[in-house]
Parts: structure tokens; C-alpha cells; sequence
């Protein structure tokens, strides 16, 4: 049901947001608030690499305004785990075997509209004090499994994304036929900031 | 009081005479029998006494049919009072004096009056129906007027187990289709029946018939807070207040009343066909989306999925 893409072009990131907007609007999408989906990332802390002999593996503790009791935390390939959001003060005391990489702290930021039956977010990426790029969750609530409403999908955001809409998600090549959940959601806000990390060099105005 | 109101019909004067009249004649009436009571005493002679009696006898017989005669003549005089009153025997409720306290009579005039707008109206409206009938009573004209009342008891009192068996059929021929039955309500049967992962549907029967349905998402609830069915509340979502509207004109339009298990099986049938709503595109237009949503309508015949606004 969801699906959400980094979309920039040679403007600024500001630029495409107002532009992106302005094309949801004329379709008739109605304005709903605000969201917010941040994520933290930890190192396993060096003592038990020592131990295990391993390289360390990185877990990001996600929070996403559309379910604000909870806390996600997700492994890069591995599962991903719904707590309450309390699981915050959890990693804290946990702070000997997870390190908090806080200049890794990455989130997005924007406007949730309502158009029929769908749900969109536009959001600005940012880390630290600059925006890196533009996420866009797109869903459509009536749908619980992502693979059926997928060209209906594809079609409702060609029509205000263009060119720019998104290839088929990863999480749905493995999810077949089973319901969707907020977890989904997460894992490709995860790939989506792990993606925006990596062209962290590009200057912002020349970001693909 | 009530003299304004009689005194059109009756003559007073004449009402009073005949009073006193039938006063007379009961009188005379009792010097008959006394007469005849008294029999022939007191005369000295037998055939004194027999002369006697008879001339008193035919005196107050004369006295009798005397009085008798000024009655019918006076009757005659009196009038008809009820007869005259153009609502007949109930206008004389209009004689009663305590309006105030029993305004029986205007009530009586309006109930009149209203009954029988009622029943023009109700002769306009019909004549309009027959001419534009929907399918269903479109069937129903095709049997003779006589047989129709006849054939409906027999479907609404089908036994329970009956219902419940042509349900289970329905639910066996379609494996993605799973049907629910319950009775919360005695013997009418409500269905949940849920489709895929698609839709869940709500369907309240009376007997075979069905009588109302609401189309809701596979993650919404369908449940009163005491755990009931809720046959009330609509969808959440666009597409499925619209499919509810769809399938409401699909139960106008599948209707054969002799045949109620055929219509439950061409409704559900019907209804399978939304296990590709959001994966089908429109058959018209090609496209998936339309205002925002799907192709919500199904085609009656061939099932095919069309946008509300591209069928036909
Ligand atoms: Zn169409």
C-alpha cells in the first residue's frame, strides 16, 4: 500500500516539494496536518564485536507520527521488531552493547494529504541541519495486501509524480498475499534513508 | 341549545302535540283493558249488562283508534330530523353540547375527510408504480393478480433449516467466498460473508430474501460494541460506501419471488466478482482509477468491472 521515492531534480529540494504539492492539490487532495518518521542509528558496541569475532551490525530504532505509541526497530536485513515508545529509554540502558551514532539521526518532515481513499506524504529529508532530498509514502487504506492495489497504485502517482514514480518495492516481492502492516511501511522508509545517507557528498542542488 | 340545529327538520309545535297525543292514546289503550277487565258487573239485568259492556267496549275501542289517527297525523307533522342530516346517524354527534369537553364530531369530519384523500392519493401513486415498475414487481405483474398474495407467504415461512442449507451450498461452491450465518434476531438469518482478503459484506435476510447489505473493508470492524453485527454503520472508505450502493440495486435486480435460492446464488455470484476490485481495470476507459476510485460497478450479466460513470 505504501510506497515512497526520493525525488529530486535539478531545483531544489524545496522547489519539488512546492511543486509536488501543488500538482496533489490540483488533483483535489485535501490538506490533513503534518508527519514525521525519524530514525536513530546504533553500533553494536565494540566490546561484543571483540567477543564474537563479528563486524558490527547496525539496528535503527525508528518513530513514524502516523502510530505515535509505538517504536520500531529494525535490523538492515533482518526483522523488525514494534515496541511501545518507551523502548527509547530501553536503548539507553542498553547503551553498553548499542551506541547511538548521532550524527547519523535522519528524518523526514511534511504534509499529509487525503485524496478519496488514498493517503499521501510529502516529506523533506533532512540530517542534521541540511535537506538531502523528498520522500513521498503513498496509500491506499481500502487495500490490505500491497501486491493487489499495485497498479492502481502506480497510476494514481504517475499522475501527480510523472516520470518520477517508483519501481515495485523489495518488501513486496516477499510479502505475496499476506495483510500489510506498518512494519512494511518502516523497512522502506529504512532503504529510503540508507539510500539518501550513502549520496550524503552530493551537493544537494545536484542530488539525483 | 339544540334548537338551531333541529328546527330546519322538525316542527317543534307539532313535536310537543304528539307527545301529548301518545299520552292520549296510552290512556285510552288502558280503558280498553280495564274496560275489558272489568268485565259486566253492576247492571241488574243480564241483558243490561251485556248491552253496557258491549257500548263501553266500542266507546273506548273508537276513543282508541281516534287518538291513534291524530298520532299519525301529528308524525307526519314532526319531520325526519336524522334522515335530513347528510352524515346521517353521526350527525346527531354534532347535537352533543359539550364540544369543548368531546369535539368528537370535528374529529370524526377530518378522519373523514383525510381518509379519503388517502385513498385518492393512494389510487394515483398505484396507477403510477404499475407503469413504472422495477424488476422486481416487473415479475411479480407477469403472475396473475390472484396468485401473487399467495405465493409470498409461502416463501417467508420457509423453515429455517431450509435457509441454512442452500446458504451452505452457496458458501461450498465458492472457496475464496466464506459465508457466516447467524440468527441474532430469531429466525431471520444475517451473513457475513468475507471475500479474499478484499471485503466483508453484511447481508440481513427475512426468510430467502435478502433485505439490505453494506459492503465493508477486510480490516474494518463490523461489530457493535456488544459484539452484534452492526447492519448499521457505513464504510470508512469511498469504495466500499460505493459498492454498498451497487449491491443494493443488484438485489432490485436480481428478483424472481418463486425462485428465492436462485436470486441468493446470482447475488453472490455477482458479488465474487469484486475479489479483483482493485486489480481489474476498467473494461470501458482501460484505466484503473476514476475520481479517485476503481471500477466499483460489476456488470449484472457478464460481471465485467466498469467505473460508475463508464457503464453504458
Ligand atoms: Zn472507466
Amino acid at each position: 500500500n505504501v510506497s515512497q521515492v526520493p525525488v529530486a531534480e535539478g531545483k531544489s529540494v524545496q522547489q519539488t516539494v512546492e511543486l509536488l504539492t501543488r500538482k496533489l492539490e490540483v488533483l483535489g487532495a485535501e490538506k490533513q496536518g503534518t508527519f514525521c518518521v525519524d530514525c536513530e542509528t546504533y553500533h553494536t558496541a565494540a566490546a561484543t564485536i571483540g567477543t564474537q569475532g563479528q563486524t558490527g551490525k547496525l539496528m535503527y530504532v525508528m518513530h513514524n507520527s502516523e502510530y505515535p505509541l509505538s517504536c520500531f526497530a529494525l535490523f538492515e536485513s533482518g526483522p523488525c521488531l514494534i515496541a511501545d515508545a518507551n523502548f527509547d529509554i530501553l536503548m539507553v540502558k542498553l547503551k553498553g552493547f548499542f551506541q547511538n551514532a548521532k550524527a547519523n539521526k535522519i528524518e523526514t518532515r511534511g504534509t499529509r494529504y487525503q485524496y478519496c481513499d488514498f493517503l499521501v506524504k510529502v516529506g523533506t529529508v533532512t540530517m542534521g541541519p541540511s535537506a538531502r532530498g523528498i520522500s513521498v509514502e503513498v496509500e491506499y487504506c481500502p487495500c490490505v495486501i500491497a501486491n493487489d492495489c499495485w497498479s492502481l497504485l502506480m497510476e494514481f502517482m504517475q499522475s501527480f509524480m510523472g516520470s518520477h514514480a517508483p519501481g515495485l518495492p523489495s518488501v513486496f516481492g516477499t510479502k505475496h498475499d499476506s495483510i500489510y502492516s506498518p512494519s512494511d511501511t518502516m523497512v522502506q522508509y529504512m532503504e529510503l534513508f540508507n539510500k539518501i545517507r550513502k549520496q550524503q557528498q552530493v551537493p544537494v542542488a545536484g542530488m539525483r | 341549545m339544540a334548537d338551531g340545529v333541529l328546527s330546519p327538520g322538525v316542527n317543534l309545535e307539532a313535536f310537543s302535540q304528539a307527545i301529548s297525543a301518545i299520552q292520549a292514546l296510552r290512556s285510552s289503550v288502558t280503558r280498553v283493558f280495564d274496560c275489558l277487565k272489568d268485565g259486566m258487573r253492576n247492571k241488574e239485568t243480564l241483558e243490561g249488562r251485556e248491552k253496557g259492556f258491549v257500548a263501553a267496549f266500542q266507546e273506548s275501542l273508537h276513543s282508541v283508534s281516534r287518538d291513534l289517527g291524530e298520532l299519525e297525523r301529528l308524525s307526519n307533522l314532526v319531520g325526519k330530523p336524522s334522515e335530513n342530516h347528510p352524515l346521517h346517524n353521526s350527525g346527531l354527534l354534532s347535537l352533543d353540547p359539550v364540544q369543548d369537553k368531546t369535539p368528537l364530531y370535528s374529529q370524526l369530519l377530518q378522519a373523514y375527510k383525510w381518509s379519503n384523500k388517502l385513498q385518492y392519493h393512494a389510487g394515483l401513486a398505484s396507477g403510477l408504480l404499475n407503469q413504472q415498475s422495477l424488476k422486481r414487481s416487473a415479475n411479480q405483474m407477469g403472475v396473475s393478480a390472484k396468485r401473487r398474495p399467495k405465493a409470498q407467504p409461502t416463501t417467508l415461512v420457509l423453515p429455517p433449516q431450509y435457509v441454512d442449507d442452500v446458504i451452505n451450498r452457496i458458501d461450498r461452491m465458492f472457496p475464496e467466498m466464506s459465508i457466516q450465518l447467524s440468527r441474532p434476531n430469531g429466525t431471520s438469518a444475517m451473513l457475513l460473508v468475507t471475500l479474499g482478503k478484499v471485503l466483508k459484506v453484511i447481508v440481513v435476510m427475512r426468510s430467502l430474501f435478502i433485505d439490505r447489505t453494506i459492503v465493508k473493508g477486510y480490516n474494518e470492524n463490523v461489530y457493535t460494541e456488544d459484539g452484534k453485527l452492526d447492519i448499521w454503520s457505513k464504510s470508512n472508505y469511498q469504495v466500499f460506501q460505493k459498492v454498498t450502493d451497487h449491491a443494493t440495486t443488484a438485489l432490485l435486480h436480481y428478483q424472481l419471488p418463486q425462485m428465492p435460492d436462485v436470486v441468493v446464488r446470482s447475488f453472490m455470484t455477482w458479488l465474487r466478482s469484486y475479489i479483483k476490485l482493485f486489480q481489474a481495470p476498467c473494461q470501458r476507459c482501460g484505466k484503473f482509477l476514476q475520481d479517485g476510485l476503481p471500477p466499483t460497478w460489476r456488470d449484472f450479466r457478464t460481471l465485467e468491472a466498469f467505473h460508475d460513470t463508464c457503464r453504458q
